[in-house]
């Protein structure tokens, strides 16, 4: 079955922005540099992925994926993980307050239906608990 | 789970255009890798966000993209296009 066939889990939002509280998830290959690394050796692509905690100096964050151009966010994560530029956004009161947790993931993958299946049901529970996001922001490379 | 609302910022629309994400910003001409635009330009970052949050607030329908120009990103790429079988 042809992925665009599959239902879309569109779920309505009936909030007011100023008072919703946001997460980023990216698949730009995000990731503190202290955490381990995506594993771009593997042809296959790499399914796990890294919670980010919302705290973050964006100076400790870098990017592992072999299959962007990502020398725009090694000088500026914003590009790609836009965290600074969120906490501007609740500074200025656009937005409520910035979730507890945010995830980075190598979007590249050969394994479709375990990132599908599996990976993204993950990310998705990891967000509905605990991170307090009423909204999620997503980025490719 | 109940679901969250989702918003997807994305430099290739065609590709993403297969999985109909339930709302979506095509920032015109960023190349891949720039999603929010190029590295520093705060305000334009700025921009992209606040374009791309207001569309949870707006009618969306999955597969559509709101297609929006920051003639201040500069230099504009071709988005890449899905292979025809």
């Amino acid at each position: 079955m042809p992925i665009s066939r599959k239902c879309v889990p569109f779920t309505p939002f009936d909030r007011e922005l100023s008072k919703t509280t946001i997460a980023i998830v990216t698949a730009g290959g995000v990731h503190l540099k202290d955490q381990e690394a995506f594993n771009i050796a593997d042809e296959l692509g790499d399914l796990t992925y890294r919670v980010i905690p919302p705290e973050v100096d964006s100076s400790r964050l870098m990017v592992t994926h072999h299959h962007y151009d990502h020398s725009d966010a090694d000088q500026d994560i914003n590009v790609v993980f836009p965290i600074d530029v969120l906490r501007d956004l609740e500074a200025e009161g656009f937005i409520g307050g910035i979730a507890k947790k945010h995830i980075g993931y190598m979007g590249y993958t050969m394994q479709l239906k375990a990132m599908y299946e599996g990976t993204a049901h993950e990310i998705a529970n990891d967000i509905d608990k605990g991170s307090r996001a009423d909204a999620v922001v997503l980025t490719g490379g | 789970m109940k679901g969250i609302p989702t918003v997807l910022i994305t430099v290739s629309p065609e590709v993403s255009a297969q999985m109909r994400p339930p709302r979506a910003l095509y920032p015109k001409g960023f190349k891949i890798g720039n999603s929010l635009g190029r590295p520093g330009m705060r305000e334009l970052q700025q921009r992209v966000l606040r374009d791309a949050l207001s569309l949870l607030t707006q009618n969306t329908r999955p597969g559509e993209f709101a297609t929006i120009e920051y003639p201040e990103y500069g230099e504009q790429y071709e988005p890449p296009r899905v292979k025809k079988l």
